[in-house]
């Protein structure tokens, strides 16, 4: 054991034993502790039933447990208790404020007639309840046929809120929601409520129950959605020790993350995984990163970071139908924090390992109906291991830092203005400064770029209409880290400007069933100067419409109808043509805690600017008088996929216990690939813009091969004991195609066959916390080109093994000083060395150290 | 002693603090290549400058060849590598006027291998910028066998001696850990005294292709210059013919001793491979070298020796027909070389394998197959049929064909 191993391992145990006092996934816990006091309370043992209530409060403060609790209170008699619940509710300014108020009025009368006059003999609290409900017992009966009415009309709510009602939506509002305004207005308010980053995460009618709003632009309960979600919440992210959103990645079920460098991550879901990944769309807030000139996201070059996110939400599957291109094996929508939801200030220092800094600052604030984010971070970090030593006679470092794996500094401001609560105005804006690794395709391998990242965002509500508009900006320079020496530079500059605004409109009604209908238009214009483009300077302007409705047939059955349609100015054979992307979904809700679902889909990735307009003489290493010219196609077809899937969620909150299991079947067809590389005609063969001659072309082209892939996804979140949590998952998947040869499909071979997820944590209560993950990934082999070592001027597919490798990370918390600071050791990548590209890093172990303050 | 108050706060800061310390690495990351082949190689470079001193215009060519491997005229090598030297960059504003310079510019070739190198260019010259019809544009194409090499107008030249002339042998050694050490300042001199006189000796073959070497022990081919214009800018007068005397003594050379000078342009008949295209027999990746694997034929001393054949027959031109014209009346060599309208080509049914060209090994048989037919002239320049202009080859490769250089030797 090294010196510096010894003084880690002392310093974590150090650490271990300074600790005092601290619990896991918060509401899991908070909601076996809820359905503990609900069931303790139908059996009349109030106290004990409380209890548990409170301790679910504790843990996670839902406005709908104090209701619960007053009730409780009041039907045990014991009216003193159930005003100060019912105040403690109304502290929270609940919608049904008014109707709650008028309660506790007539609650304070009954108290005061009773203060007045005893109770008489044998009168037992609390027994006027229906037997057999989940409920707690009625309040006595009204004076009035209007407060009767009122108090009817409460029930009703509780009762479906309790047992999951199907047209129970949250509201946009991010103050918690304990009952429900009318429902129309509330499924206004909550439509797309995920593009306003708010916290609708645990705000549901249904304490605790997990919510998502981006499976359906709007909010729901995980159990309704059409696809398979999984929701990774800040609690999740504190507790697991990632420092970046890629490795927060690796536990979601099915999602292939692959790592090059410590800023550079490809991630894809259920296969497809590839340098320049472009399968997945990423969406900040609902504003996308997806880079549409190279079709990739840049996870390092994100303007948020982890301490800013709210919340998760990962759609595995097709997401085209509501989200439109690159939407094709899934949406991963990363939430903010609501504007002026946490605490006003928190600093957060972190250092480490590969000489990692990190500090950022994060504050909420409101005044008035104004409430607002602000952020700034810095954050730089080493490589992990470098490809090329410095002083080389054949390469140049072309980085001024050649060990710097990423760079950044960044800075946010969110706010909204609520005029009402259906009406607000929100405006966004940040700016990221960073210098990371990105890996491009074919002959191209480590580039570096040095960028600058902003993005302005405005969102209006109006009521059942939402309005939304962006620029997403990317200027720097990027280019190849490492160059032969004497050979022509790629090195060249970048400047994309996007324009989006859309419109969505939503509402509910009664037409055969319960039906709430989403429609949406957008419109984008893409403006893409980059030096690898043929004319350098593109622009596009792509049109968009969608419709979804959610049709509540029969109680425990929806159909979920969607259909959007997109114009590209390309896909009609180099022409304006759109692309059709329908989906079906039918959930089934037998019982309380259960859903399954099937789902029939169909997704597309639009061409990027690369693969449209590239034209690049990529210099044949060793020959610099020879290139190799990669063209992009005008006349590509979209990918196009085509899913089914079958899914199964269910939760058993006694037992603190999540699952989802998924099959699925994706064709995909029409993947846009490079060509083998052709001959060009001799009088076309010399390039007098590189001065060299060209050896072929190399061109981006639709492959004829089918690909079917199929797979199972398991996945489970267990609290069993108040601070323990348990994560599980695996996934298996299998890639084929019609090729003649297995040997020639690259995405059969490069789709690993298994991947498994576990993790622990475990937060004591003496304010310590402890956290370990493991993802282990199967043994693949990666199809790549090069240049023949006897002839550099032949591009030869080599087959390039790579073992399977387990990532491992750990987190020990402790809290120094209540709300007040914290501090962490995490050490990542424990599970040793390893790659997961055969041109990526040697991962290597590091640890960090955190301080975050909250004064 | 009285221990000091601590809080919480400033033990768990403390805590930190020492785990921060002890977890900041400040070590650089450590260089590990990857699975990328080009990071799992050890090469230098060669770089200098380039020196033209000449009223030609265009791109300057360095090739990059194998000492163990001469070009023609001294060999049959190809060239490893190549640069291009851009004729804006080379000549700069001067690249519309006739002005002979100096003009430099920097050179380098990249990746290079520890070994023996020679330097070889030329500039491919716009001639007609000065001179009408016939002249060339620029019309260097690496990739084809017709196009790959200078045309009458070029500008040669290479890495010489400044005092003897002769061409240097740059060697990119390695150091004590085996790294490959660059070697900069090299100098690549053109100049108009190197300017390229005629064209390649493009020929078309008069005679029927067959060879049936179990009924004749030789084959007479008549060459016969072959124009082309276009994509392939070829017009040679005639064969340029003329007595080789290497060691410039004034007496022809007769290397193999048999009474009759040594002629320029040489002719090679060299076996083909059993592969589409034009491609040499145990040279598939065609660098002019003789492939690791490939076909062995028994020689007369010894058999197979295991090792893959240079298969060529034994062939040289008619000497009659150019000791007419390249003697005087006297019978002594004329000073300057001769045009003739045609080459007679004698092909005996002798083949051996040259794969050491100094020492050739007569085969007990000669292999059946097709063979291509090369006349070399003392400039290096070369012509060679089959070639990419076979109709069959020209159309895929945007060439215009022409039948007659489809022609191939059928030996049965």
């Amino acid at each position: 054991m090294t010196i510096p191993t010894v003084f880690r391992r002392g310093a974590l145990l150090a650490l271990c034993l300074c600790a005092t006092e601290a619990l896991a996934d918060a509401r899991l816990e908070a909601r076996r502790h809820f359905r503990n006091g609900m069931n303790l309370i139908e059996q009349k043992q109030f106290d004990e039933g409380i209890a548990e209530l409170e301790e679910a409060y504790k843990i996670k403060p839902h406005p709908s447990v104090l209701y619960n609790i007053a009730r409780a209170y009041q039907d045990a008699g014991r009216l003193p208790e159930a005003l100060d619940a019912f105040k403690r509710y109304l502290a929270a300014n609940p919608p049904d404020a008014a109707s709650v108020q008028a309660q506790v009025a007539r609650l304070e009368a009954t108290q005061q007639a009773a203060s007045a006059e005893a109770p008489p003999p044998g009168s037992t609290p609390g027994t006027t309840g229906t037997p057999g409900s989940n409920l707690p017992m009625p309040p006595p009966p009204p004076t009035s046929i209007q407060a009767q009415q009122q108090l009817a009309m409460l029930m009703e709510r509780l009762e479906k809120a309790v047992n999951r009602a199907e047209s129970l939506t949250a509201n946009a509002s991010p103050q918690p929601q304990a009952s429900a305004n009318a429902p129309a207005s509330n499924t206004a308010n909550s439509s797309d409520s995920a593009q306003q980053g708010d916290t609708s995460g645990d705000q549901g009618f249904v304490p605790y129950e997990e919510r998502v709003v981006t499976a359906s632009r709007r909010a729901q309960s995980s159990l309704e959605a059409p696809n398979a979600t999984t929701v990774i919440t800040s609690e999740d992210i504190r507790l697991s020790g990632a420092t970046t959103l890629p490795e927060l990645l690796r536990r979601v079920p099915g999602a292939d993350v692959m790592a090059l460098g410590v800023g550079s991550a490809n991630v894809s879901l259920r296969g497809f995984n590839q340098r320049l990944s472009n399968k997945v769309l990423v969406l900040v807030d609902g504003r996308t990163e997806y880079q549409d000139f190279i079709g990739l996201t840049v996870w390092a070059g994100l303007p948020i970071g982890l301490e800013e996110i709210d919340r998760i939400e990962v759609i595995r599957g097709p997401g085209s139908a509501l989200y439109g291109a690159n939407a094709m094996l899934g949406v991963i929508n990363i939430i903010t924090q609501a504007p002026g939801t946490g605490r006003r200030a928190r600093f957060s220092a972190m250092a480490g390992g590969g000489n990692t800094v990190q500090g950022s600052f994060v504050s909420h604030g409101q005044n008035g109906a104004l409430r607002y984010r602000a952020s700034a971070a810095y954050r730089q970090e080493d490589k992990w291991t470098r490809d090329y030593a410095s002083g080389r006679p054949d390469f140049a470092l072309r980085d001024e830092d050649p060990d710097l794996g990423t760079r950044g500094a960044r800075g946010n401001l969110s706010t909204v203005y609520t005029f009402s609560d259906d009406r607000s105005v929100g405006l966004s804006g940040g700016v990221h400064r960073y210098n990371t690794e990105i890996y491009p395709l074919g002959l191209l391998r480590n580039y570096s770029m040095d960028a600058l990242g902003a993005y302005a965002k405005g969102d209006v509500e109006l009521g059942a209409v939402k309005l939304k508009a962006f620029w997403n900006h990317l200027s720097g320079t990027a280019g190849p880290q490492y160059e032969a020496i004497g050979q022509r530079s790629l090195v060249t500059n970048i400047a994309s400007n996007v324009f989006n605004g859309e419109a969505l409109y939503a509402r509910g009604f009664e037409l055969a069933g319960e039906h709430q209908v989403n429609i949406g238009v957008e419109g984008r214009l893409k403006r893409v100067a980059f030096g690898y483009l043929d004319g350098n300077l593109r622009e596009e302007f792509h049109a968009a419409a969608f419709i979804q409705d959610e049709w509540r047939i029969v109680q425990p059955l929806r159909l979920v109808v969607s259909y959007r349609v997109d114009r590209h100015p390309l896909l009609d054979k180099g022409q304006p043509g759109i692309a059709q992307s329908p989906r079906l979904s039918a959930v089934f809700q037998p019982m309380e805690g259960h859903a399954f679902r099937a789902s029939v889909a169909t997704a597309f990735r639009e061409p990027t600017f690369l693969e449209s307009y590239t034209r690049l003489p990529v210099p044949v290493p060793g020959v610099n008088g020879v290139s190799v010219l990669t063209t992009g196609n005008r006349q590509l077809r979209p990918e196009r996929l085509n899913a089914l899937e079958l899914g199964w969620r269910g939760e058993s909150p006694r037992l603190g216990l999540d699952w989802d299991v998924a099959l699925y079947q994706n064709t995909v067809k029409d993947l846009i690939g490079l060509s083998p590389v052709q001959r060009l005609p001799a009088g076309e063969t010399y390039d007098s813009g590189s001065g060299s001659y060209l050896v072929g072309r190399s061109l981006f082209t639709n492959e004829n091969a089918i690909y079917t892939a199929r797979g199972a996804e398991a996945g489970i979140n267990l609290s069993p004991i108040d601070g323990l949590g348990i994560k599980a998952s695996a996934a298996y998947q299998h890639v084929s195609s019609d090729l003649p040869e297995e040997g020639q499909c690259g995405p059969c071979s490069q789709a690993p066959g298994f991947r498994l997820f576990g993790g622990i944590t475990y937060r004591t209560r003496k304010d310590l916390e402890f956290g370990v993950d493991a993802a282990f990934t199967s043994s693949t082999t990666w199809v790549e080109r090069e240049p023949a070592a006897t002839d550099p001027t032949r591009v030869d597919l080599l087959a390039n093994n790579l073992p399977a490798y387990t990532v491992v990370n750990a987190r020990v918390g402790y809290d120094v000083a209540k709300d007040f600071a914290s501090v962490a050791l995490m050490g990542s990548q424990l599970g040793g060395g390893h790659a997961e590209h055969p041109f990526g890093n040697r991962i290597e172990r590091r640890v960090f150290a955190t301080l975050t303050v909250t004064p | 002693m009285k221990r000091a108050p601590s809080s919480p706060f400033l033990r768990g800061l403390a805590a930190v603090t020492f785990a921060s310390l002890l977890a900041l690495g400040c070590d650089s990351p450590e260089v590990m290549p990857t699975a990328d082949g080009r990071q799992n190689t050890r090469a230098a470079r060669i770089e200098g400058s380039l020196v033209v001193q000449s009223s030609a215009r265009g791109n300057a060519i360095v090739f990059l060849y194998s000492a163990d491997a001469l070009p023609p005229p001294q060999g049959s090598g190809r060239p490893l590598a190549f640069t291009v030297i851009p004729a804006a960059e080379l000549f700069g504003a001067s690249l519309g006027d006739t002005s002979t310079g100096p003009f430099t510019a920097p050179f380098a070739l990249s990746l290079v291998a520890p070994g023996r190198y020679l330097l070889r260019g030329f500039i491919d010259a716009d001639t007609c910028r000065l001179i009408p019809q016939p002249c060339h544009v620029p019309d260097f194409n690496p990739f084809y066998g017709v196009t790959g090499e200078p045309n009458a107008g070029d500008v040669g030249g290479g890495s010489v001696d400044p005092a003897t002339g002769a061409a240097r042998i740059l060697e990119v050694t390695t150091d004590a850990d085996g790294w490959p050490q660059p070697l900069t300042g090299v100098s690549v001199s053109f100049g108009s005294t190197a300017t390229v006189p005629f064209d390649r000796p493009a020929f078309q073959v008069a005679e029927s292709r067959d060879f049936d070497t179990s009924s004749a022990t030789s084959k007479v081919l008549t060459l016969t210059p072959q124009q082309f214009t276009g994509a392939v800018d070829q017009r040679p007068p005639g064969f340029w013919v003329q007595l080789v005397d290497a060691n410039r003594d004034g007496i022809p050379d007769d290397a193999n001793a048999d009474g009759v000078p040594d002629f320029w342009p040489r002719v090679v008949v060299r076996k083909l491979a059993d592969v589409p295209g034009v491609v040499d027999e145990n040279d598939l990746d065609r660098n002019g070298l003789v492939d690791a694997e490939g076909v062995d034929y028994a020689r007369v001393n010894g058999g197979k020796d295991g090792k893959p054949d240079a298969v060529v027959l034994a062939a040289g031109l008619a000497p009659d027909p150019l000791l007419a014209a390249l003697l005087d009346d006297q019978g002594k060599p004329r000073p300057q070389p001769v045009f003739v309208p045609q080459l007679t080509v004698l092909i005996r049914a002798l083949a051996v394998d040259a794969r050491d060209p100094a020492a050739p090994a007569p085969l007990t048989a000669v292999p059946p197959g097709r063979y291509s037919v090369t006349l070399l002239q003392s400039t290096g320049q070369t012509w060679r049929v089959p070639n990419e202009l076979d109709p069959v080859l020209a159309e895929p490769a945007g060439l215009p064909g022409v039948a007659s250089q489809a022609f191939v030797l059928e030996v049965r």
